[in-house]
Parts: structure tokens; C-alpha cells; sequence
């Protein structure tokens, strides 16, 4: 039973979740790119290595889904540090993390400091400590693999697939707006919203829609 | 008992006449009694929670008008914590009720706990009556939910630290784990406060009325000075101490609390850092697992605590145990430089070797102590009957000053609640209670004085 499946204006009069542009928060903490839809495109407002507040799903008004408080509402989307493909003019180049640490549901930050060492320990909890990685390159492959997984703080000990942090799935048009694809909010998928994500679908699932292919 | 007849009137009659109507409900089926003189409280403590529960009602019933379980529209506040803030400075009374309730849910907690200690250590829980006792722990178990749902509402740090960690122990549950949060908490905190709402005033309170016509012994004994006198105190102490609402609950900016005294047990237990549903779930599963077996264990004959002594030892360590685990839970490492998760910790070794510690202790302690109370029992000395302490006549003088008193302090607090001087209003409101308990003893024991 999705008894969860029944929150607020998070679904259309159907009853599925919608594909919506991603549009910013207009707070401080978004910087230049505030109340903006992210553009891949432009990388003076959205440069790499950078962060922004969104709100999804989206109530259709900017103003108002930028006081709302829910943080089961919102995700961190952020451009990844040009080492892992972040000035690519492609959805590849971002990530898109929930607010809602899965250990016990505080908000995680992205820090663009830690992204200068090789383990990119960037989005971190500030209630116990837990971090969940950017992707990180397989050195044999080359491929981006295990995003959003916690490495370090209680969630990193929760048991797998609870160990890491739910994602949305993003994709770009061809004027180069980001948007983001209607979640599956299950585990194999986009992730349970303060519970967690198997981090192989990463791979499987989130980068497969992101490029354009045919979902598992 | 026969009573000289009564002259007929307006309002006699009326009051035959509404009793007469009664005499077909539910409520004549119920036995109780006024006691004559005083009687222990002790033996109705039950009576007293559900007066509590029943002030809880009142006051409660009231804070829903106020209360908003919504979070958007109230700019970066949440509209949860911004209405009781609303409350609490600005509805008029909204103080009163907001720290009536406040404490009168802690009382609840207590008195629930007092009464099933007591119903335990005098036998009467045993023999004929498991049902009652039975009902009684589920009820207990529901009070606690109850409260924990109620503080959750304020949507304040404290009840942000309590939601995470229900609806993470919910998580960690196997099997049903998801499914039980989802069903309970939703997709979100606006589900989530939305369903705790419904919960706390209307699910919760159902069950429980429920479960209490199942709980009724055949006797209520119903004193009214002491009614008076604790709901009195109850006001006197929301008085003394108030509770502040706090700063409200913002996830990415979040302090270190600890939360309400009747669960800093099961936060303790939890910051051992072993799995989060053995610790949170099992433990305090298996304290409610025991208390509704041992009816079924204990089934000797013998009701005084001295003649079971190791029911006695082992009601003793429960004690020792949930105080040792509750007093834990309020410490925190106070050294700043520690990363949080480290000032959390607590050493797995050193807390189950204390709660091993107090057991064996307990149990040590109880058996001696009742060797000693036997060797004791046979010089039992006689204790002469008491006279009685006062005289009709100063029982007279003492009612004029008490009445006086109760006038003043009509006075006292009518000019507290026009000046706002909120506590003041709630202290002297709380006196008034005492006193009117004071008075309707003192004149119980003047009908029964031989001279």
C-alpha cells in the first residue's frame, strides 16, 4: 500500500507526479541563479561546482514553494566539480539530492570546499555527521557510479539500501533547460524520501533517463 | 442509615427528579463512593489520572481552535509552531491552557506510573484481576504514545528531535518497517503533522476511552478534596514552573536537545549506538512484555509485597532500571569541542554493566531488607489510637480564615488576569483549588468529631 503517495499538491488530478521545469528557490542561500530555471547551457549563473534549492513538486508559485518548510519538498541540485564532468553542457553534469538525511531526517549541505579533494565529501549532515559522496569515477571504466551513497556518519552504517540519499532524476530540453522527470519514489528507483536508495540505480536508472535511453 | 426527611422545594425536587432520570444510564451502573473521612490516595490513583485526563480533555479541546497542524503559508516558520507561539503570547488565556495542559500531561505520565507501581507492590493487580491489569499496561503504553504525539505537534527543536527519531525507529522495524512509516508518518512533515494531529486528539483519546470502560474496577472512589487538591497542584506547579515554546524546528539548522523526561530512557538506550530497533523497539518491548505476563506468572495466593519477595525484587529493579536509563539520557557530554556524535555516546560497557549492577543490587537489597522486617515483625509494639486534633470550635475559626483566604485569593487572581501577569493569575487560580480542598476535608472531618 503507497500509504505515503498522498501528500498535498505532489500530484497531478491523476494522480501521477508531473515533469516540471527546475526552477530555484528565489532565497539568498541560491546566489545569481535565484528564482531561475537552471539553463546546462549557462555556466555564469549555474558554474560548476555550485548548489541550488529546489522545490518538487512544485506548487506552480516560485514565491510561495520558496517559504515552504517541508524539506521533503526539496533537493539540492548541484553542478558537479569539472573533474567529474560538470562544465558538460548535459544533464549529466548535475546530481539532484533530497533535503532529508536518511539516518533521522536533518538537512544535509553541499559545501563546495570539500569538493577540492579527491573523496568529495561535499553534502554533508549538520545533525550526527553523515556524508553522501558525489559520484565518483570507476578507474576502470571511467563511468560515474555510487551517487548520493553514504561514506561517513551513522547513515553510512545503515544497513544497504538504506545507506543512501534519494535523487531525482533530471533531464535537459534543447534549449538546454533543466527539468525534472516524474519520480518513482521506491527504493530500486528514486529513492523513499527519509529512508533511502538502492545507489546502483544510479547507474541503471537515473543516468539511463538522464541521457535520453530507454529506462530499465 | 437513616436520615431526618428533608423539606420539599423548587430545587430538591429538581434534583430527585434528575436523579430518578439517571437511574436508567450507564452512570448508575457505576459504583462509587464519597469517601466519609480521609482515605489513602494511594489506592485511587486511577481515579486521579483519569481526572487528569479529563482536565487534558478541556483544556485540549480549547487548544484546537488555536492550533493550526499545517506547515506552508506562514512564511519560513512553520504554521504548526507559529500558531502555538500565537497561543502562547497572544490568544487571550492561550498561555494559561497551552502550560495547563503542558503539565498536566506530565502528571498524567506520572500518576499512571505511581498508580501501576502501587496496583504491582500491593498485590491487587493478581488473581481475578489480569484483565484489569492487562487494559491497564496497554492504556499506560497508549498515554505515553499520546503525550509523545502531543509534543510533537509544537513543531519546536525538541519535537523535531522526537519525530526523527520515531519515525526512524518506524524505519528500522523489519518487514513492516516502510510500510509503518508511511502509514504513520506519511510522505512528509506536512503529512506527517497533519496525521499525528488526528492521532493525538481524536484516535488516541477513543482508544483509550474505550479501553478505560474495560479498566473500571467495580469501585470509584471519588474524594473531592483531594481532586481539589491535586488539580490544584497541578495549576500551582504549571504556574512555577512554565514552559517556554522554544525556537522552532528547522532541519538544516538543528540544536541538541533532549527530549521529554518519560522517553530520555529510550534515547539513552538508543545512543548506545546498537541497532536502532533492538535498542528503541526490543528493550522497552520487552519492560510492557514482562508487566503484562506477570499476572499470569505470579499466581501465588499471598498479596503483601513482604510475602513475594521476588516479585517484589524484581517490580524494585524495573525501578532502578528505568531511573538509572532515564538519568542517562539527560546527560550529554558538556565538553563542546567533541563532534556531536561523540558527546551523544554512550558506552555500551559502562551502561549495561550499571543496569546489570542495579539488578543484582535490588534484588540483594529487597531479600535482606525483608529478613529484616521479619526479625523486626515480633516486637511489634502496640500504637495507641489517635484523639482527634481539633475541636469544633476551632474547626469553625480555621473554616472562616480558610474562606477568607478563598476570597482573597478570588481577589488576587481576578486583579493577576487584568494586569497579564499570566502565572500569577494560574498560581492563584491553583490556591483556590488547594484551599477549596482544604475547606471540604477540614468540613468532612468536622461531621465526624465526637464533641
Amino acid at each position: 500500500m503507497p500509504w505515503g503517495n498522498f501528500l498535498l499538491s505532489s500530484v497531478t488530478s491523476s494522480g501521477a507526479y508531473k515533469r516540471l521545469q527546475a526552477q530555484t528557490d528565489n532565497i539568498a542561500a541560491n546566489g545569481v541563479g535565484a528564482g531561475k530555471v537552471i539553463n546546462v547551457n549557462d555556466l555564469t549563473t549555474f558554474p560548476p561546482n555550485t548548489s541550488w534549492l529546489v522545490t518538487y513538486p512544485s506548487s506552480g508559485d516560485n514565491s510561495l514553494d520558496s517559504q515552504n518548510p517541508d524539506t521533503f519538498l526539496k533537493f539540492q541540485i548541484i553542478r558537479l566539480p569539472t573533474e567529474l564532468g560538470g562544465s558538460d553542457k548535459s544533464a549529466t553534469a548535475f546530481v539532484a539530492y533530497s533535503k532529508v538525511c536518511v539516518h533521522l531526517w536533518c538537512s544535509p549541505n553541499y559545501d563546495p570546499q570539500k569538493s577540492t579533494n579527491s573523496t568529495y565529501e561535499t553534502y554533508q549532515c549538520p545533525c550526527h555527521g553523515s556524508i553522501y559522496q558525489l559520484p565518483t569515477k570507476d578507474p576502470k571504466t571511467g563511468d560515474l557510479v555510487d551517487a548520493g551513497k553514504a561514506i561517513a556518519g551513522p547513515a553510512s552504517l545503515q544497513a544497504f539500501p538504506t545507506n543512501a540519499i534519494p535523487m531525482l532524476t533530471l533531464t535537459a530540453d534543447s534549449n538546454g533547460d533543466l527539468y525534472i522527470e516524474p519520480p518513482r519514489f521506491d527504493v530500486e528507483h528514486n529513492g523513499v524520501l527519509g529512508y533511502g536508495r538502492d545507489y546502483a540505480s544510479y547507474q541503471n536508472y537515473i543516468l539511463p533517463v538522464a541521457e535520453g535511453k530507454q529506462t530499465p | 442509615m437513616s436520615q431526618p426527611k428533608e423539606q420539599e422545594n423548587v430545587v430538591s425536587r429538581l434534583y430527585q427528579w434528575i436523579k430518578n432520570g439517571l437511574d436508567r444510564t450507564v452512570y448508575m451502573g457505576i459504583q462509587y463512593t464519597y469517601p466519609k473521612r480521609f482515605v489513602s490516595p494511594l489506592g485511587y490513583l486511577g481515579v486521579l489520572t483519569g481526572i487528569v485526563f479529563l482536565v487534558l480533555g478541556v483544556t485540549g479541546g480549547l487548544l484546537m481552535i488555536y492550533y493550526q497542524p499545517t506547515l506552508s503559508g506562514c512564511g519560513s516558520l512553520t504554521c504548526a509552531f507559529a500558531s502555538i507561539e500565537r497561543i502562547n503570547n497572544t490568544v487571550p488565556f492561550g498561555w494559561l491552557l497551552r502550560n495547563i495542559h503542558y503539565t498536566a500531561s506530565n502528571a498524567m505520565v506520572l500518576l499512571a506510573v505511581l498508580h501501576m507501581y502501587y496496583q504491582y507492590f500491593s498485590g491487587r493487580f493478581k488473581i481475578k484481576n489480569e484483565v484489569l491489569w492487562v487494559t491497564g499496561v496497554i492504556l499506560g503504553i497508549i498515554t505515553g504514545v499520546e503525550a509523545f504525539s502531543g509534543y510533537d505537534l509544537l513543531f519546536n527543536q525538541r519535537a523535531g528531535l522526537a519525530i526523527e527519531i520515531g519515525s526512524s525507529l518506524a524505519n528500522a522495524s523489519p518487514l513492516v518497517g516502510g510500510t509503518l512509516r508511511l502509514a504513520t508518518f506519511g510522505a512528509g512533515f506536512t503529512d506527517f503533522v497533519l496525521r499525528l494531529y488526528a492521532a493525538h486528539v481524536f484516535i488516541l483519546p477513543m482508544i483509550m476511552l474505550i479501553l478505560v470502560f474495560v479498566h473500571f474496577p467495580r469501585y470509584l472512589v471519588f474524594d473531592l478534596p483531594v481532586i481539589s487538591t491535586v488539580v490544584g497542584g497541578l495549576f500551582l506547579v504549571a504556574a512555577i514552573f512554565p514552559v517556554a515554546v522554544g525556537v522552532g524546528y528547522s532541519p538544516s539548522n538543528p540544536q541538541l536537545t533532549i527530549p521529554e523526561w518519560y522517553l530520555t530512557g529510550i534515547y539513552a538506550l538508543l545512543r548506545t549506538e546498537f541497532d536502532k530497533f533492538v535498542m528503541g523497539g526490543l528493550m522497552p518491548a520487552l519492560l510492557f512484555l514482562m508487566a503484562i505476563v506477570v499476572p499470569f506468572v505470579d499466581t501465588s495466593k499471598k498479596l503483601n509485597w513482604k510475602d513475594r519477595p521476588f516479585f517484589t525484587a524484581l517490580g524494585i529493579t524495573t525501578i532502578a532500571q528505568v531511573l538509572i536509563t532515564t538519568a542517562w539520557g539527560f546527560y550529554i557530554n558538556p565538553n563542546t569541542n567533541l563532534p556531536t556524535l561523540s558527546r551523544l555516546f554512550v558506552d555500551p560497557a559502562l551502561y549495561f554493566s550499571s543496569m546489570l549492577g542495579v539488578t543484582v543490587l535490588s534484588f540483594a537489597f529487597t531479600y535482606a531488607f525483608l529478613r529484616y522486617l521479619k526479625a523486626k515483625e515480633r516486637v511489634r509494639r502496640a500504637v495507641a489510637p489517635m484523639s482527634p486534633l481539633l475541636t469544633k470550635k476551632w474547626v469553625f475559626i480555621i473554616f472562616l480564615m480558610l474562606v477568607g483566604a478563598q476570597l482573597a485569593l478570588n481577589f488576587f487572581a481576578w486583579t493577576a488576569a487584568l494586569a497579564n501577569l499570566n502565572a500569577m493569575t494560574l498560581f492563584d487560580v491553583g490556591a483556590i483549588l488547594v484551599t477549596f480542598g482544604v475547606i471540604a476535608h477540614l468540613y468532612r472531618y468536622s461531621q465526624s468529631l465526637p464533641f
